[in-house]
């Protein structure tokens, strides 16, 4: 019987899944700002900054508060690490799909 | 699992579908559209060069003027949107891409700012009015296919690129079509090139997000 991968606690969870897949479609040397976050993953405030914690003690998020207009700015970005553990997870994620042919894996 | 999360665990195959929505609608709406910028230019240039085409040749009862006051509004209509649409795109996001995306856009502007007091120079210096319509249109082209060039350079877009080049093309072309002529290319041959690439990015195989 072959090893079954472990999936990453911290990002196999609904709501971060979908943090951490918003932060990997975003191009590498870019960061999201927060309310554009929120728009995108339609949750509050709140709970944004929850699972944005979270994966900030994990290391997986870089969290940058500035100014702007005198305004603060909070703005979101994967981690070199975090983009790693993300693609570690989506290539366990594929390895335990139904149906373990070479073909599949093949396919990406 | 977290029980605050409340739901249960998600599949493999639910968490892809997830990762795979979430690239999709980061792709949607952080993305510039390049059909919705073809489509509007294409349409600017075909209705607006077609009216100064039809006014300068005479083949509508309407004087000169109101197709050049035509023309116009499709240019101020074309920037609103375009600039709109990028606004919107691009809000919120900070870094590589914006720096690219402000340089890139600033290269219009000063282009055109360089254009318009060469411009004005050379027709101070004296040139008749058959000139001053070929000069203008020409010009602009010819700013508007480099940087075509340039973005798809950049961005690594052969539609882009190639538009550039057909661009150009028309616009040589067009100058040595004289007087309405080169309205009646430019409408046609330019226009109509935005157009079907604006056509092509809207199918499926266009639509391919780069993200």
């Amino acid at each position: 019987m072959s090893t079954v991968p472990e999936l990453d606690p911290v990002i196999h969870a609904q709501a971060r899944l979908r943090v951490m897949a918003t932060l990997a479609a975003i191009c590498e040397g870019d960061r999201l700002a927060f309310p554009r976050m929120q728009q995108l993953l339609g949750m509050t405030a709140g709970n944004l900054s929850t699972h944005l914690r979270k994966l900030e003690e994990a290391q997986y998020v870089e969290i940058t508060k500035t100014h702007e207009r005198r305004t603060p700015a909070t703005y979101v970005a994967l981690t070199c690490r975090g983009r790693r553990a993300f693609e570690d997870y989506t290539v366990a994620l594929r390895a335990l799909l139904p149906g373990d042919d070479p073909s599949e894996e093949a396919r990406r | 699992m977290e029980s605050a999360e409340g739901s249960t665990e998600l599949s493999a195959a639910e968490s892809l579908a997830v990762i795979e929505r979430q690239r999709a609608q980061v792709g949607r709406e952080l993305d510039v559209n390049p059909a919705v910028l073809y489509a509007v230019w294409g349409l600017a240039w075909a209705l607006g060069f077609g009216a100064l085409a039809l006014t300068a040749a005479e083949l509508v009862p309407v004087p000169l003027w109101v197709g050049g006051v035509v023309f116009a509004a499709m240019l101020v209509a074309a920037m609103v949107i375009t600039g709109v649409h990028i606004a919107r795109a691009t809000r919120g996001i900070r870094g590589v891409s914006a720096e690219v995306g402000a340089m890139y856009g600033w290269s219009w502007a000063l282009g055109f700012g360089a254009l318009a007091a060469i411009n004005s120079a050379l027709i101070g210096a004296g040139l008749t009015e058959d000139q001053v319509a070929l000069l203008w249109p020409a010009t602009s082209l010819l700013i508007v296919g480099v940087l075509y060039l340039a973005g798809g350079a950049l961005w690594r877009d052969r539609v882009q690129f190639g538009l550039g080049v057909w661009v150009l093309l028309t616009d040589a072309v067009s100058v040595f079509a004289g007087v309405p002529g080169n309205y009646v290319v430019l409408a046609v041959a330019g226009g109509g090139g935005l157009l079907v690439a604006a056509a092509w990015f809207a199918t499926s195989r266009g639509r391919a997000a780069v993200r």
